[in-house]
C-alpha cells in the first residue's frame, strides 16, 4: 500500500522548470527594457513644475470653468460629447459588416482572415494619423473629430461584435426551423434578438473610451476638449489645466457610472 | 396597435408591458441631430473632399524603405517602455486590487476609496499623463514610461478587482473552515483562481501600451512618435509609411505572441 | 462532544436563525439535520465551527467554549473540524492533490506558505487521504476536470488529512445525482465509523437520511422539534418537521450569505 502511495508521489508532474525558464525570460526582458529608460530624479525645475501643477489643480480657475459660453469648459466638454457620441455611432454601424466578414461562422477562411488582417492595419495606425488626413477632408474642427472617432472605432467594436456572433445560440435556429421559418424570419426573429443587446452594450462601452480618447484629437485640431487643455499645458497656464481636467474627469466618472448602469440593464434584462 | 390588453377566451385579462423601442429611437434621433449640428457635421463636404482622405494614404505607398535603419532605435525604445510600464504597472495593481475589492477589506470605506483612485487615475488621459511627465522628469522614454504604468496600474487594478469581487467566495469560506486566515484564505483559494485571467489582463494590456505608446512620442514622451511627428511634421508620407508598417508589423507580431500566449493560461 | 445550551442566533437583519436550541452530539454520533431550506441547519452547523457567531447561549465543543475563542485559537479550533459543503468549495484551476493540502498550510513554516512548497511528509498524507476516500489516481489532476461526486471526494479527503474530530456537511449530495450521492454517502459512513469521526450533516433528501444516519434532528423555523434515533422516526413525525404555516416565508427567507 505504501509503496503504491510512494510511486504516486514520484509521479507527480513537475512544473519548475516552466516556471524557471518564465521567469528567466521576463527577468532577461525587463533588463533589456532598463537600457532604454534614462532614470533621474526630477531636479529642482521638475519638482516646482510638479508642485504648480497640483496647485494649479486644487485652485482650479473658476471663470473658465463655470463659464457658458463656447470658450468655457461646459461647451467643450458638451462637443466632446458630441464627438465621442456620433463617432461611436457610426463606428458601431461601420462595424457590423465588418463583424461579419471577420466571423468564421459566416463567412470562409481566406475572407475571415483578409478582414481580420484589414482590421488589425486599421487599428494599429494611430489615432493621429487619422486625425490628420481627416483635417485635411473636413478642415480643423469637430467634424474631423468625428471622422476620426468613427474610423479608430471599428477595431475593437468589431473584434467584439463577432465574439458575439460566434457566441450566438444556434439552438433557436433549429427550432425556428422546425416551426418552418424562412431564412429572414430567423434573421429577423432568431438573431437580431440575440444581438442587439450585447451590440449596444458593447457599444456604449466604447462610448467611454471615445470619451476618454477624444483629448487625442486636440493634438491636431481635431476639436473638443483636448486642444485647450494642451494649449493651457504648454503654456503652463495650471489653473485652466485644473479647471478644465476637473470637468474631464467628472464627466467621464459620471458617463462611466450611467453606462455600467446601462450596459448591466442591457445584458441582464 | 396601442391596446395593450388582451383578452383570453378563459376570461383572463392579460396586459403587455409597454415597449420603450420607440421612445429609445426618438431619443436617439433627437441625440444624434443635436450631436450633428454642434459638430458641424456635413455629408455634402465629405462627398466633396472625401478624397483629400487619400491624398496622404497614397503619399504612404509605396513606404519609403531607405528609411528603416533609422526606425530601429525608437521602435526598440517604444516597445522597451511599454513592457516595463506594463510590468511594474501590472504588479503595482495587485495589492491596489486587493485593497479596492469589497470581499476581502471588510471595511466599505477602504473598498471605496481604493476604486475611487483607480477611476480616477482610469480617468486621466494617458497623452495628458505623458505631458505632465515631462514637465517634470525631462523629454525621454521616462515620461513615456511613467504614463504606460499609471494606465496599467489602473486597467489591470479595475479589472482585477472586478474578477476578485465576481469569485465565488465559497471556496474561501471552506478555506477559513479549515482554520486559514484570511490572507492565508487569499493566497491558496484566491490567487490561483485569478492568476491566468490576471496574466492575460496583463498581456492584453501591454499589446494595447505598444499601439498608445507610438503615439506619446507626439508630445515627447520617447519612442517611434517623436519620428511619427517628425516626419508627418516634415510631410514625408513614405516616411510615415514606412514607419506604419513596421508598427503594423511589429504590434500583429507581439498580438500573435500575446494571444498564444493567453490560449495557454486558459 | 458538542453541546448546545440554550443556543439563540438572530442576524443582523432581525432573522432569527436559531431560537434557543439545546443538543447534544456524543463523539462518533452519525447525525442527520433535516428541515426545509432556511430553518436553520446551515446556521446550526456553521455555529459549531464558529463561522457564525451564536447570540446567546452556551455552546460548547470538546469542552471548548466556542464564544470564548479569539483570532488564533478559532482557527486552531476550526482546524479540528472538517467541513464540507453543498458547491464542493474546491480551489478552481488547482490539481486535486493542491486542494487537499491546503488544510496543512496553516501548520506550515512562513517560506513554504508564501511559495506553496509542501513537504514530502504532507504530500503522503494527501495521498493518503485521497486513497481513503478512492480517488488516488486523480491526484494531479485538475479538480475542475472531475465529476461533481469526485470533487465532494476530494472536499472529504480535504477534511480527512487534518485529522478531524468532527466533520460538518452542509447539504453535501443536493447538487448530485441519486447513485453518486449514495456513494457519497457511503463515504461518510465508512469514515464515521471506521474513525470514529462525528459527523453532523445537514439534508433535504429525507430518504438518505433514514438511509444512514444513527440519529435524527428535525428542526423548523430555527427550532429543533424532533430528536431521536432514526428508528423512531415515522411518517407523522416527517410531516410535523416539514409541515409549517409559513411554507412560503420559510422558502424564499434567504440566509443571510456566508462571507
Amino acid at each position: 500500500m505504501d509503496n503504491l502511495l510512494e510511486a504516486k508521489l514520484t509521479a507527480q508532474p513537475s512544473k519548475k522548470r516552466q516556471y524557471l525558464l518564465l521567469v528567466a525570460v521576463i527577468l532577461a526582458v525587463f533588463a533589456w527594457s532598463l537600457t532604454a529608460i534614462k532614470f533621474r530624479a526630477p531636479d529642482d525645475g521638475g519638482a516646482k513644475i510638479a508642485a504648480n501643477i497640483i496647485r494649479g489643480i486644487l485652485s482650479p480657475d473658476l471663470n473658465l470653468l463655470w463659464n457658458f459660453t463656447s470658450q468655457g469648459v461646459f461647451y467643450l466638454l458638451f462637443e466632446t460629447i458630441c464627438i465621442a457620441f456620433l463617432g461611436t455611432i457610426f463606428g458601431a454601424i461601420l462595424s457590423i459588416p465588418f463583424a461579419f466578414l471577420m466571423a468564421p461562422s459566416v463567412v470562409s477562411r481566406p475572407v475571415y482572415i483578409l478582414t481580420r488582417f484589414l482590421v488589425v492595419v486599421i487599428r494599429t495606425v494611430p489615432a493621429l494619423v487619422y486625425g490628420l488626413m481627416f483635417v485635411r477632408v473636413a478642415g480643423p474642427g469637430p467634424f474631423a473629430g468625428v471622422l476620426t472617432m468613427s474610423l479608430t472605432s471599428i477595431g475593437m467594436v468589431s473584434k467584439l461584435y463577432v465574439d458575439v456572433i460566434e457566441d450566438l445560440d444556434r439552438g433557436i435556429l433549429e427550432a425556428m426551423d422546425a416551426i418552418g421559418c424562412t431564412t429572414w424570419e430567423k434573421i429577423r426573429f432568431g438573431i437580431v434578438p440575440q444581438l442587439i443587446a450585447n451590440f449596444s452594450s458593447i457599444t456604449i462601452y466604447r462610448f467611454d473610451m471615445n470619451l476618454r480618447d477624444a483629448t487625442i484629437l486636440g493634438l491636431v485640431g481635431a476639436g473638443g476638449i483636448g486642444a485647450p487643455l494642451i494649449f493651457a499645458m504648454n503654456a503652463y497656464r495650471w489653473h485652466q489645466v485644473g479647471s478644465i481636467l476637473i470637468g474631464l474627469v467628472a464627466l467621464i466618472l459620471i458617463v462611466e457610472i450611467i453606462s455600467n448602469k446601462l450596459r448591466a440593464k442591457l445584458v441582464n434584462g | 396597435m396601442f391596446n395593450r390588453k388582451f383578452q383570453l377566451a378563459s376570461g383572463k385579462v392579460v396586459v403587455a408591458r409597454p415597449s420603450k423601442i420607440p421612445l429609445i429611437s426618438l431619443l436617439m434621433i433627437v441625440l444624434i441631430a443635436i450631436a450633428l449640428q454642434v459638430t458641424k457635421f456635413s455629408f455634402t463636404t465629405l462627398l466633396l473632399n472625401g478624397h483629400q482622405f487619400f491624398v496622404i494614404l497614397r503619399g504612404m505607398l509605396p513606404p519609403n524603405l531607405k528609411f528603416l535603419p533609422r526606425i530601429w532605435q525608437p521602435l526598440f525604445d517604444t516597445i522597451k517602455m511599454s513592457f516595463l510600464g506594463s510590468l511594474l504597472g501590472a504588479l503595482l495593481a495587485v495589492p491596489l486590487a486587493l485593497l479596492a475589492a469589497n470581499n476581502i477589506v471588510r471595511s466599505k470605506w477602504i473598498a471605496g476609496f481604493f476604486k475611487f483612485f483607480l477611476s480616477i487615475l482610469r480617468t486621466l488621459p494617458t497623452i495628458v499623463v505623458a505631458l505632465i511627465a515631462t514637465f517634470i522628469f525631462g523629454l525621454g522614454t521616462m515620461a513615456g514610461t511613467i504614463a504606460i504604468f499609471m494606465f496599467t496600474v489602473s486597467y489591470v487594478g479595475k479589472l482585477t478587482y472586478e474578477q476578485i469581487e465576481a469569485l465565488d467566495m465559497g471556496t474561501f469560506e471552506a478555506l477559513e473552515s479549515l482554520g486559514l486566515t484570511r490572507l492565508q484564505a487569499f493566497r491558496y483559494g484566491v490567487m490561483p483562481q485569478i492568476l491566468p485571467t490576471y496574466l492575460s489582463t496583463t498581456l492584453f494590456s501591454f499589446e494595447g501600451n505598444l499601439r498608445y505608446a507610438a503615439i506619446l512620442g507626439y508630445v515627447g514622451a520617447g519612442g517611434l512618435g517623436i519620428i511619427l511627428s517628425e516626419q508627418l511634421g516634415w510631410r514625408d508620407y513614405a516616411n510615415v509609411g514606412m514607419i506604419l508598417t513596421v508598427l503594423i508589423v511589429t504590434v500583429s507580431l507581439i498580438e500573435w505572441l500575446s494571444q498564444t500566449a493567453r490560449r495557454k493560461l486558459q | 462532544m458538542i453541546k448546545f445550551e440554550n443556543v439563540t442566533k438572530i442576524y443582523d437583519n432581525d432573522h432569527v436563525g436559531l431560537k434557543n436550541v439545546n443538543l447534544q452530539i456524543e463523539q462518533g454520533e452519525f447525525v442527520a439535520i433535516i428541515g426545509l431550506s432556511g430553518a436553520g441547519k446551515s446556521t446550526l452547523l456553521r455555529c459549531v465551527n464558529k463561522m457564525h457567531e451564536i447570540t446567546s447561549g452556551k455552546l460548547t465543543v470538546n469542552e471548548v467554549d466556542v464564544t470564548k475563542l479569539k483570532g488564533k485559537e478559532v482557527r486552531q479550533f476550526r482546524s479540528k473540524i472538517g467541513m464540507v459543503f453543498q458547491s464542493f468549495n474546491l480551489i478552481t484551476r488547482t490539481s486535486v492533490l493542491g486542494n487537499v493540502l491546503v488544510t496543512l498550510v496553516p501548520s506550515l513554516p512562513w517560506w513554504r506558505r508564501l511559495l506553496g512548497i509542501y513537504p514530502r511528509s504532507a504530500k503522503l498524507a494527501g495521498l493518503e487521504a485521497l486513497d481513503n476516500v478512492g480517488i488516488l489516481e486523480k491526484a494531479y489532476t485538475r479538480v475542475d476536470q472531475l465529476s461533481g461526486g469526485q470533487q465532494q471526494r476530494v472536499a472529504l479527503a480535504r477534511t480527512l488529512v487534518g485529522d478531524p474530530d468532527i466533520i460538518l456537511a452542509d447539504e453535501p449530495v443536493a447538487a448530485l445525482d441519486p447513485v453518486t450521492a449514495k456513494v457519497v454517502m457511503n463515504d461518510f459512513q465508512r469514515i464515521n465509523q471506521q474513525l470514529n469521526i462525528s459527523i453532523l450533516l445537514n439534508i433535504h433528501h429525507v430518504d438518505l437520511a433514514l438511509a444512514y444516519a444513527d440519529r435524527i434532528v428535525g428542526i423548523r423555523q430555527g427550532e429543533i422539534v424532533f430528536d431521536g434515533p432514526t428508528a423512531q422516526v415515522t411518517p407523522e413525525i416527517i410531516d410535523h418537521i416539514y409541515h409549517s404555516h409559513h411554507v412560503e416565508d420559510a422558502v424564499n427567507e434567504k440566509v443571510p450569505a456566508h462571507v
